[in-house]
């Protein structure tokens, strides 16, 4: 399903909302839980504080699903209630250092099956260097693969404030990302998803 | 040198394209640039590996667990409920009104009390009188007169001064006054005499207390 088709789907599915169709926000739940949570694991790493932002942003879509006029695609309405929600968590409960031990549900190298560790603690490391803002604008323009305008618009700034912070983390992961990178494989020979048409 | 300028602005027109690349939404004619600026270009054949590496850590799933199943669990509840969040919100909202309004009620009772206990101060027998409490007795020698009503009031004041008269009350609604000797040095009966023989008095009785 491409943007198009997801979008027209999503704003049936808001409008059933706006309705009180409860089902309608459990597929809209469903749909964009993994997408919200990783997402605001740029924002915070406590899984509880995630848990209650996505919480808090559908609680909010729920009460103003009415209110949308589709002047955007309803997955940027969604990422901006979630990223304000994020930062009010994070007022709420502080900014505390990422720590690995305190993810219950996190593996260990020993039992760690899975192949990608490697690249997201180099990924973690790198993300660590940056700024809430910068990390949320690496995220959306690398994770979700939204334009400048849709980042402007969930982070209710300027598209040139938004440039600015891209550039800047840009700048900050090219001085440290190498180096994070130490022993491990050349990146042309990890990367072995995208390349130039 | 001119090579070297046209290499940097290559370079930096290269690094702006390189995001939308990755994210395949540059247009079929930036993506052929790249491609083609990255044959020839090492630095940023090396920084588009990056950048793709990037890309590629970016799109892995959150390795925090949260419960998807019993976050909607709790979020239906939520929609059950009253927002307890909104509730406390609105507690604490309700609670300082009602500080802010004992607040103005003590400052207004300490600012009640104050200007009692001054004004007790400066006149702390003052002889006030209901209508509902019955009249004063008339005082001993007590005299009701009705001055003329073209009598001057320097006239009546001197009148009532050369006989040491003091005025009790009114004037009452005919325009009648009681005065009463102001010391014991002048007699009821001797003022009685002189008010009757002055020339603008109408009438002078003395009043006699009711037995």
């Amino acid at each position: 399903m491409n943007e198009s088709d997801a979008d027209v789907t999503d704003r049936m599915l808001l409008q059933r909302v706006s309705m009180g169709d409860r089902a309608a926000l459990a597929v809209l739940y469903r749909g964009y839980h993994g997408r919200l949570c990783r997402f605001l694991s740029r924002v915070t790493r406590r899984a509880d504080v995630i848990d209650e932002a996505i919480n808090d942003c559908f609680w909010i879509a729920w009460q103003k699903a009415g209110s949308f006029h589709g002047d955007s695609r309803v997955s940027t309405w969604l990422m901006g209630i979630a990223y304000r929600c994020g930062l009010k968590a994070l007022r709420q409960h502080g900014d505390e250092p990422f720590d690995d031990d305190m993810l219950p549900g996190r593996l260990t190298a020993a039992e760690n099956l899975d192949d990608d560790r490697e690249l997201r603690d180099w990924l973690a490391k790198g993300l660590d260097r940056l700024s809430v803002d910068q990390r949320v604008v690496v995220e959306l323009v690398y994770g979700v693969g939204h334009t400048l305008d849709d980042v402007a618009i969930i982070m209710q700034c300027p598209v040139g404030t938004v440039k600015a912070r891209l550039f800047h983390a840009r700048v900050k992961l090219r001085n440290v990302l190498p180096a994070l990178a130490g022993d491990l494989p050349r990146p042309q020979e990890q990367a072995s998803g995208k390349q130039v048409s | 040198m001119t090579f070297r300028i046209d290499s940097d602005k290559d370079c930096s027109r290269a690094w702006d394209a390189m995001p939308w690349v990755l994210q395949e939404s540059a247009t079929q004619e930036q993506r052929e640039w790249l491609k083609g600026h990255l044959a020839h270009c090492e630095s940023c054949r090396t920084e588009f590996a990056q950048q793709s590496r990037l890309r590629l850590a970016m799109s892995l799933p959150s390795d925090i667990p949260v419960d998807a199943n019993d976050g909607l669990r709790r979020l239906l509840c939520r929609l059950d409920a009253p927002d307890l969040q909104d509730v406390r919100s609105g507690a604490r909202a309700g609670s300082w009104l009602n500080r802010a309004l004992v607040a103005a009620v003590l400052i207004q009772m300490l600012g009640i009390g104050a200007l009692g206990v001054q004004l007790w101060s400066a006149n702390p027998s003052a002889p006030y009188r209901t209508l509902s409490q019955a009249a004063l007795p008339a005082p001993p020698g007590a005299i009701r007169v009705v001055p003329d009503a073209a009598m001057t009031l320097a006239d009546w004041n001197a009148l009532l001064h050369a006989l040491r008269l003091g005025v009790v009350s009114g004037p009452n609604d005919v325009g009648a006054y009681t005065v009463a000797p102001v010391d014991s040095a002048s007699t009821a009966q001797h003022a009685l005499q002189r008010l009757r023989a002055t020339r603008g008095i109408r009438l002078a009785e003395p009043i006699v207390a009711t037995p």
